[in-house]
C-alpha cells in the first residue's frame, strides 16, 4: 500500500446510542482517488464525516500526518482537508463568486482579505467547474446541477491536498455527473490531489476509483483496485444483489449489470432481488 | 468545462460588488454599496442630530449650536450643552448598540425575528433592573449591571429551553417569545409591588425613554461601547461564516461553536447595556439590521450600517417624542413601536409566504 496522510485507527462512530461504524481501520492512499460504496445506512457518509472531523469518534481516532484531528485547530485542518457535505446550505442571497470566494476562508486573515493567491485559486476553481459565467448570479436562483458545481468550486478554491466529497453527483443529470467525476479525476491526475468520495452508483465508483472501499453494516468488506475486488460475490455480499460483472466496453474495468444470468439458478437470484426490493 | 483542460486564461474573478484595497501583503475588500450606504446614513444622522439640537421648546440657531459644540461660549450653552446634547449622545449610543446587538443575535439565530426585544433579552434586562429598583438597590450607577445580568439570564433561559441537540430557528423564536411574555409579567409584578414613585419611574423606563437622561447614563455606556469596539470589529468578520450550515462552516475551518457563542454573548451584552441605559426601546434591534441588509444587499447584515441606522432611528424618533406634545415628553419607545409593529407584522406575513420555514436546524 502506498503512503497515507489520512488514516483511521480502530474507529467507532455513533449517533447518540446508535453505533454506525465499529472498530474500522482505513489508510487513505496518498495521491489516489478513493471511493467508498455500500448500501444505504452502511455508514459510508458517517465515515467520511469523521475523516473530515465533522463527527467526533466515539472511540479510536482519525490521524492527519500522524496527528489526531481532534487535537488540531479546525482552521489548520481546513488548510489540508477540503470537504463538501451532502447538503450544504448557503448564506441567504449570496452570489456565486462570493460563495466560491468563501472557500479561501482558511487561508485569509482580517488584514489579508483578498491576496493574489486567493484570486488565482477562485478564478481557477470557477473556470474548472464552468461556473464563471454565473459569477454575479444569486446561488438561490440556480438549478440543482449549477448549484452543485458552485459548491464544488468552493471546495476547490480551498486549495487543499485532500478533498472529501459526500455524494458529489446527487442532483446532477448524467452528463453533469460524468463532468464532475472527470473533473475530480483530472484534479487527482494533474494536481496530485488525494480524493475520497462517497458515491451511490457502483459502476461510477468502479470506473473512477483507484482504490475502492466497499462497506456494509459499519465495517469494510473489501478494498483494493476495482478490477480486483468487484465480483459477483462482492455485489451479492454487500448489496444483496444478483448480478453479472462484465468488462466495461469503454475502460475495460468491471461493469456491474443487475440480474442473474439464464444458466444460473434464476429462482434463487430472483428471491435475492425481491428480498432487496422489500 | 472541456475548455478548462487547458490551463485557464480566464479573467480574474472577484466577489461581486467589492472594491479591493491592496498595500503590500495586506489586502482589504470594501463592499461598495455598504460603504456608500454608510456615508449617506452618517450624513443623514448628522443632519438629524443638528435638527435635534436646534429644535425644542426654545429654538436655537444652527450657528449657535455649532458654537456650543466647538466649545465657544454661547447663550445656548445650557439648553444645548446641558439638556439636549447628553440626551442626543445617549440616544445615538443606545441606537447603535441595539442595531449591532440585534444584528448579531439575528445572525446567530439565522432568523430576522430573533431580535433581542422579541426573544426576551430586553425583557430580562428590564425585569432584573426594575426588580433592583423595587427592592431598593438605591444607587442608579449599579443598575446597568443588573440589566446586563438580566439580559444574559433571559438569553440563557431561551437557549436552555430551545436546545434539543441542536437549535431549531423557529423553536428558538417561539420559546423566546414565551420567555419575553413571562418576563414582562414579572416586570409588572415588580411595578405593582413597588411604591408609587418607583412604579412611576419604572413605568416610564420600561417603555424605553431618554427623558431626563444625561451624562450620568451616557458616560458609562460610552466607555462600555468603546471597550467592546474591538469585539465588534472581530464580529463583523466572524459573522460572515455563521450563516453557513454547521458542516460547511466547519469544513471551511470556522470554530463554529466558539464563534456562535462569542457572537451571541456580544449581541446579548450590547442589547442589555443599551436597555440598561434607556429601557427597552422596542423594535430598534429588529428594524435596523433588516433595513441595513436591504440597503446594502449583502449576504450578511452589515454591522456599521446597522449601528448607524439604529442611532438614526432612535434620534429621529426621540425628536418628535420631545416635540409633539411639548412640554409633555413621550417615551421614545412609543414612537419606535408605532413604526416597528407594522413592520413586524409585514415580516411575519412575508416570511410565511416566501420562505415557508425559517432556516432549519442551526
Amino acid at each position: 500500500m502506498t503512503e497515507s496522510r489520512l488514516t483511521a485507527r480502530d474507529l467507532t462512530l455513533a449517533y447518540e446510542e446508535r453505533t454506525v461504524v465499529e472498530g474500522l481501520d482505513l489508510d487513505v492512499p496518498h495521491g489516489r482517488v478513493t471511493v467508498i460504496v455500500g448500501p444505504n445506512a452502511c455508514g459510508k457518509s458517517t465515515l467520511l464525516r469523521a475523516l473530515g472531523r465533522l463527527l467526533k469518534p466515539r472511540r479510536g481516532s482519525v490521524l492527519l500526518d500522524g496527528t489526531e484531528l481532534s487535537r488540531m485547530a479546525t482552521r489548520t485542518i481546513a488548510q489540508s482537508i477540503g470537504l463538501l457535505p451532502q447538503t450544504p446550505v448557503a448564506p441567504e442571497a449570496i452570489t456565486v463568486a462570493d460563495l466560491v470566494a468563501r472557500g479561501r476562508q482558511p487561508h485569509q486573515h482580517w488584514w489579508q482579505q483578498w491576496s493574489e493567491e486567493d484570486e488565482r485559486a477562485v478564478t481557477d476553481a470557477m473556470d474548472r467547474t464552468d461556473v464563471t459565467a454565473l459569477a454575479a448570479r444569486p446561488v438561490d436562483e440556480l438549478s440543482g446541477g449549477q448549484r452543485q458545481r458552485v459548491w464544488i468550486a468552493m471546495a476547490l478554491a480551498q486549495d487543499t491536498d485532500l478533498l472529501l466529497l459526500d455524494e458529489p453527483t446527487t442532483y446532477l443529470d448524467i452528463s453533469h455527473q460524468v463532468e464532475v467525476l472527470d473533473l475530480v479525476r483530472q484534479l487527482n491526475r494533474e494536481r496530485g490531489r488525494t480524493v475520497v468520495a462517497v458515491l451511490h452508483d457502483l459502476n461510477q465508483a468502479a470506473r473512477y476509483a483507484d482504490h475502492l472501499v466497499a462497506m456494509k453494516a459499519g465495517r469494510i468488506v473489501a478494498q483494493g483496485r476495482p478490477t480486483e475486488i468487484v465480483t459477483v460475490d462482492l455485489v451479492r455480499d454487500v448489496f444483496g444483489l444478483a448480478s453479472v460483472v462484465v468488462p466495461d466496453p469503454v475502460t475495460g474495468g468491471p461493469l456491474v449489470v443487475p440480474g442473474s444470468p439464464w444458466h444460473q439458478d434464476s429462482s434463487a437470484a430472483a428471491a435475492a432481488v425481491s428480498a432487496e426490493v422489500r | 468545462m472541456t475548455a478548462s483542460l487547458i490551463e485557464s486564461q480566464a479573467a480574474a474573478v472577484r466577489p461581486g460588488g467589492y472594491s479591493l484595497v491592496r498595500r503590500g501583503r495586506a489586502s482589504f475588500l470594501v463592499h461598495r454599496r455598504a460603504a456608500i450606504a454608510s456615508c449617506v446614513l452618517a450624513v443623514l444622522t448628522a443632519a438629524v442630530c443638528l435638527a435635534y439640537l436646534c429644535l425644542g421648546e426654545r429654538f436655537v440657531a444652527p450657528a449657535e449650536v455649532l458654537n456650543t459644540l466647538s466649545g465657544q461660549p454661547s447663550t445656548a450653552d445650557f439648553v444645548v450643552g446641558e439638556l439636549r446634547l447628553p440626551r442626543l449622545v445617549l440616544g445615538l449610543m443606545v441606537g447603535a448598540a441595539f442595531g449591532v446587538g440585534g444584528a448579531l443575535i439575528q445572525t446567530v439565530a439565522r432568523n430576522p425575528l430573533a431580535s433581542p426585544d422579541i426573544i426576551g433579552v430586553s425583557q430580562g434586562a428590564s425585569a432584573l433592573t426594575i426588580g433592583a429598583l423595587t427592592f431598593g438597590v438605591g444607587s442608579f450607577s449599579v443598575l446597568p449591571y443588573f440589566s446586563v445580568a438580566g439580559g444574559m439570564i433571559a438569553a440563557a433561559l431561551v437557549y436552555f429551553f430551545a436546545w434539543r441537540g441542536g437549535l431549531h430557528a423557529a423553536r428558538f423564536v417561539l420559546i423566546g417569545i414565551g420567555v419575553a411574555i413571562a418576563l414582562r409579567s414579572v416586570v409588572h409584578l415588580f411595578i405593582t409591588k413597588g411604591d408609587y414613585l418607583v412604579a412611576h419611574q419604572a413605568q416610564v423606563w420600561i417603555t424605553g425613554s431618554l427623558n431626563g437622561r444625561g451624562w450620568d447614563e451616557a458616560a458609562p455606556l460610552g466607555w462600555t461601547l468603546l471597550a467592546l469596539a474591538p469585539c465588534v470589529v472581530w464580529a463583523a468578520r466572524a459573522q460572515r461564516n455563521a450563516a453557513f450550515d454547521d458542516d460547511t462552516a466547519t469544513a471551511l475551518g470556522v470554530p463554529l461553536q466558539r464563534t456562535r457563542l462569542g457572537l451571541a454573548l456580544l449581541g446579548v451584552f450590547l442589547a442589555s447595556v443599551a436597555t440598561g441605559a434607556a429601557g427597552p426601546v422596542d423594535f430598534v434591534a429588529l428594524l435596523a439590521p433588516q433595513i441595513a441588509r436591504r440597503l446594502t444587499r449583502t449576504a450578511q447584515i452589515p454591522l456599521l450600517c446597522s449601528a448607524l441606522l439604529g442611532a438614526l432611528i432612535v434620534v429621529a424618533a426621540d425628536l418628535p417624542a420631545r416635540l409633539l406634545f411639548a412640554p409633555v415628553e413621550l417615551p421614545v419607545g412609543v414612537l419606535t413601536a408605532a413604526v416597528g409593529a407594522p413592520y413586524l407584522i409585514w415580516l411575519i406575513v412575508k416570511d410565511r409566504s416566501v420562505r415557508g420555514s425559517t432556516g432549519g436546524v442551526a
